[in-house]
């Protein structure tokens, strides 16, 4: 058995919630131990998560230690625990993808990270709904701890998403204009204050509902140049709007169906619609014109994707955050409006996922 | 000197650049081989005495060329066996900067049936004459003209210049130079369908010998064209055919020129694809002329991170795509338009002239023949419009002028 050098830590409040230390017989060892959201078979009904006591291994020359502040639930989560999702984690799994975490530990060789820096995961499949972790330090990027928790905590999902599909398709400069569907979700809400910081345009599409005038001060309030209904672009096209603003060049879909039909044919010859969500569970029908005589593209998106493609690539990742991290500091950014729930509620929070029309939970576990 | 005609039994004519154009009719057939280059086939008795005046090849009177001009015209949109009358067109005189074209051949594509009907993206102002592409013969030069010579075979180099007609008048720079040595049928039926299977092939996904292409539409014009220049650069071609009679006849026709597989659409959806693909590597490029649950299907085989490049629409319906396919599989839905292409590199002579000299270089070793061709005279226009608007036809229409 290796022996492990026993740190003994004296900052006070290093005892979170649920951590415990053990002596070996023997050995001086402190183990440490977390709560964590764990399940082990996947399922529909979500009963199979639970709160357990997970050892933590100590750290290595290149490992870290994090406290976990606080992680939203998205949807993604839940799909990984219903067990629909492309990847699945091994059993036993810890849920949650996203969060943001404070390093406590690090191990001898490790210099991109110190003890107080805010962390958030790389890639998914992390297991962030638990109080600690232990970690490589490659896995984390660090977020500066000057900018919201809650927007540190919901920064590496859906603003990643929103600011890779504004950079990546389209070459867009200052008055170009964006197009998209499901324009109040979190990624919508991102997309419309990321391109009023670029200075681009946004023509936002959301569904009917009864406060829809209050919904498009909001958007409107945070950047949104127009904002429209299904059934009006269905009905009238965007006419009024295209006197004013150039034909979009880049459209964002996440519902899919007749709605992403529609922002396609909203596109000017050439430009390309990015694909990131399917909310109306309905494939694209797409009119062979728009991409023989009109050359629309067609594109997906996937964040879990590109942060693998770019998993070596920290400069690359760490400079979208920083960037990111920038808006949320100076207020070009905001996190949509978040329901905190502190982490031993964690029931109602999943519930709440799983109705729509809710706002998105974040545990907290601190 | 472009333009020479081929020996045969009753009528001996020199045959230079060893140009071969068989005409041949043998008992009301026309013979489909003629059009490989092939100095060996023993001559076909060449029986119409009308296509005799046309193979003088030296010296044609242009006067007689700009008083004797007919064409296809259309002065309305609509069904084309309506609307589509052969007409006596006065020619305008050659310009400086012009060339008198002495049309030879051009086929019928499914677009020239599109403009006629008025549903093709663009449409030429009316009266027009019909057809998009096709070859001719230079028979005057203006005084400006620089590049092309009496005798040179030339091609329009853009869609709407109308070629179902005997000759017309263009700038020099309409047209583009075909080299002396390609059979008439191939320069006919080169600047659509082999140049559209060429740039698919070449522009979108970077293919390696042993890679594989999936296809439908694969006994079209593009979809021959593909299976041939794929299986030049040894690429794998995955074929789908609708079911019909006679499917093993087509079958061994398509892998005849080099198709690795041929399969009906609804294999696509049986486990046999599993086996299929134990013998060529899941397709990279997906080529769609045909669209709705047809190339669907063809998606779903693409591999992770693949293209569908759709550049027809024959089942008139739209794409299907699932948003999983975009989201995880990564897969690019792109369109494809020849035109298109053309009109963005109109000044880019150098791509142009290397894709069909790619192409001319494939036909002259035999690696890339026209579809088989039924040929018909411009008067039997009616009965070539409505061949080619027949569904599952197996030949081009081409109209020999």
């Amino acid at each position: 058995m290796r022996s492990v050098l026993v740190r003994v830590l004296q900052a006070p409040g290093m005892l979170v919630l649920g951590g415990a230390h053990r002596w070996v017989a023997g050995h001086c060892r402190r183990v440490h131990s977390c709560s964590a959201l764990v399940y082990r078979r996947h399922g529909p009904d979500l009963e199979q998560l639970r709160m357990e006591q997970w050892d933590l291994p100590a750290v290595g020359k290149h490992s870290v230690r994090l406290r976990m502040l606080a992680a939203p639930v998205n949807p993604a989560d839940i799909n990984m625990m219903q067990g629909t999702y492309p990847i699945l984690p091994e059993f036993p799994a810890v849920g949650g993808n996203e969060g943001v975490g404070e390093v406590m530990e690090v191990g001898c060789e490790v210099g991109s990270l110190r003890v107080g820096d805010w962390v958030v995961p790389v890639d998914a499949g992390f297991g962030t709904w638990r109080t600690e972790a232990v970690c490589d330090a490659t896995d984390l990027l660090s977020v500066p701890s000057d900018v919201s928790l809650l927007g540190a905590a919901t920064v590496s999902v859906n603003p990643c998403t929103a600011y890779r599909m504004l950079h990546d398709f389209q070459h867009l400069e200052p008055g170009h204009t964006v197009i998209q569907n499901g324009a109040n979700s979190a990624v919508g809400q991102a997309v419309i204050q990321i391109a009023a910081a670029l200075g681009l345009r946004t023509i936002n599409i959301v569904r009917d509902r009864p406060n829809y005038e209050a919904l498009a001060a909001e958007l409107k309030a945070m950047g949104a140049d127009y904002v429209i209904t299904e059934e009006q672009l269905h009905s009238t096209g965007l006419g009024n709007i295209l006197q004013e603003a150039p034909k979009p060049r880049l459209g964002l879909n996440c519902v899919g169906g007749l709605s992403g039909g529609l922002v396609l044919s909203s596109l000017d010859s050439g430009g390309t619609l990015v694909t990131y969500g399917g909310m109306a569970k309905k494939p694209l029908q797409i009119p062979a014109k728009s991409l023989i005589f009109k050359n629309i593209s067609l594109k997906g998106f996937w964040m879990t994707q590109w942060k693998r493609n770019h998993r070596t690539d920290a400069h690359l990742l760490q400079s979208m955050v920083d960037a990111l991290c920038s808006m949320l500091r100076a207020g070009q950014l905001s996190p949509p409006a978040l329901v905190p729930v502190p982490f031993q509620h964690y029931r109602q929070a999943i519930q709440a996922t799983v109705q729509a029309r809710q706002r998105k939970r974040v545990l907290l576990m601190q | 000197m472009n333009g020479a005609n081929v020996s045969c039994f009753a009528f001996k004519f020199i045959r230079l650049h060893k140009r071969e154009l068989c005409r041949a009719r043998i008992a009301g057939q026309l013979c489909r081989t003629h059009s490989q280059h092939d100095s060996l086939s023993p001559g076909h008795l060449l029986l119409s005495s009308r296509y005799m005046s046309h193979r003088i090849h030296r010296g044609y009177s242009s006067k007689s060329l700009v008083k004797d001009c007919r064409g296809l015209l259309y002065r309305n949109h609509g069904d084309p066996s309506h609307v589509v009358k052969l007409e006596s067109i006065e020619l305008p005189p050659v310009g400086a900067d012009r060339v008198l074209v002495k049309m030879l051949a051009a086929p019928i594509n499914p677009a020239d049936i599109n403009m006629i009907q008025g549903t093709y993206a663009i449409l030429p102002d009316l009266p027009t004459v019909g057809g998009n592409e096709g070859v001719g013969q230079v028979a005057e030069v203006g005084s400006q003209v620089t590049r092309l010579k009496v005798g040179d075979w030339v091609i329009p180099r853009d869609a709407g210049l109308g070629t179902w007609r005997t000759a017309t008048v263009l700038r020099e720079e309409d047209l583009i130079s075909l080299p002396s040595d390609i059979p008439l049928l191939s320069a006919a039926t080169l600047s659509v369908n082999p140049c559209t299977a060429i740039r698919m092939l070449s522009d979108f996904e970077d293919l390696k010998p042993g890679d594989s292409v999936i296809q439908n539409a694969a006994n079209s014009g593009v979809g021959q064209a593909v299976i041939q220049i794929a299986a030049a650069r040894g690429v794998h071609t995955i074929n789908v055919v609708r079911d019909r009679p006679d499917l093993q006849q087509l079958t061994d026709r398509l892998k005849a020129m080099g198709a690795t597989h041929v399969i009906k659409e609804e294999t696509l959806r049986r486990p046999e694809m599993k086996e299929l693909f134990k013998t060529c590597p899941r397709p990279r490029l997906a080529l769609n002329g045909v669209g709705g649950k047809s190339a669907t299907e063809l998606l779903r085989h693409l591999q992770t991170g693949g293209t569908m490049v759709t550049y027809g629409g024959m089942a008139k319906q739209p794409v299907t795509v699932p948003v999983s396919a975009l989201i995880f599989k990564d897969v690019k839905v792109r369109g494809f338009w020849v035109t298109q292409w053309k009109k963005d590199h109109s000044q880019d002579e150098v791509a142009a002239r290397g894709m069909l000299d790619e192409l001319c270089t494939l036909i002259r070793a035999g690696k890339l023949s026209p579809p088989a061709c039924t040929e018909h005279s411009l008067q039997d226009f009616k009965k070539a419009l409505d061949a080619a608007m027949q569904p599952y036809t197996s030949a081009k229409q081409v109209l020999i002028m």
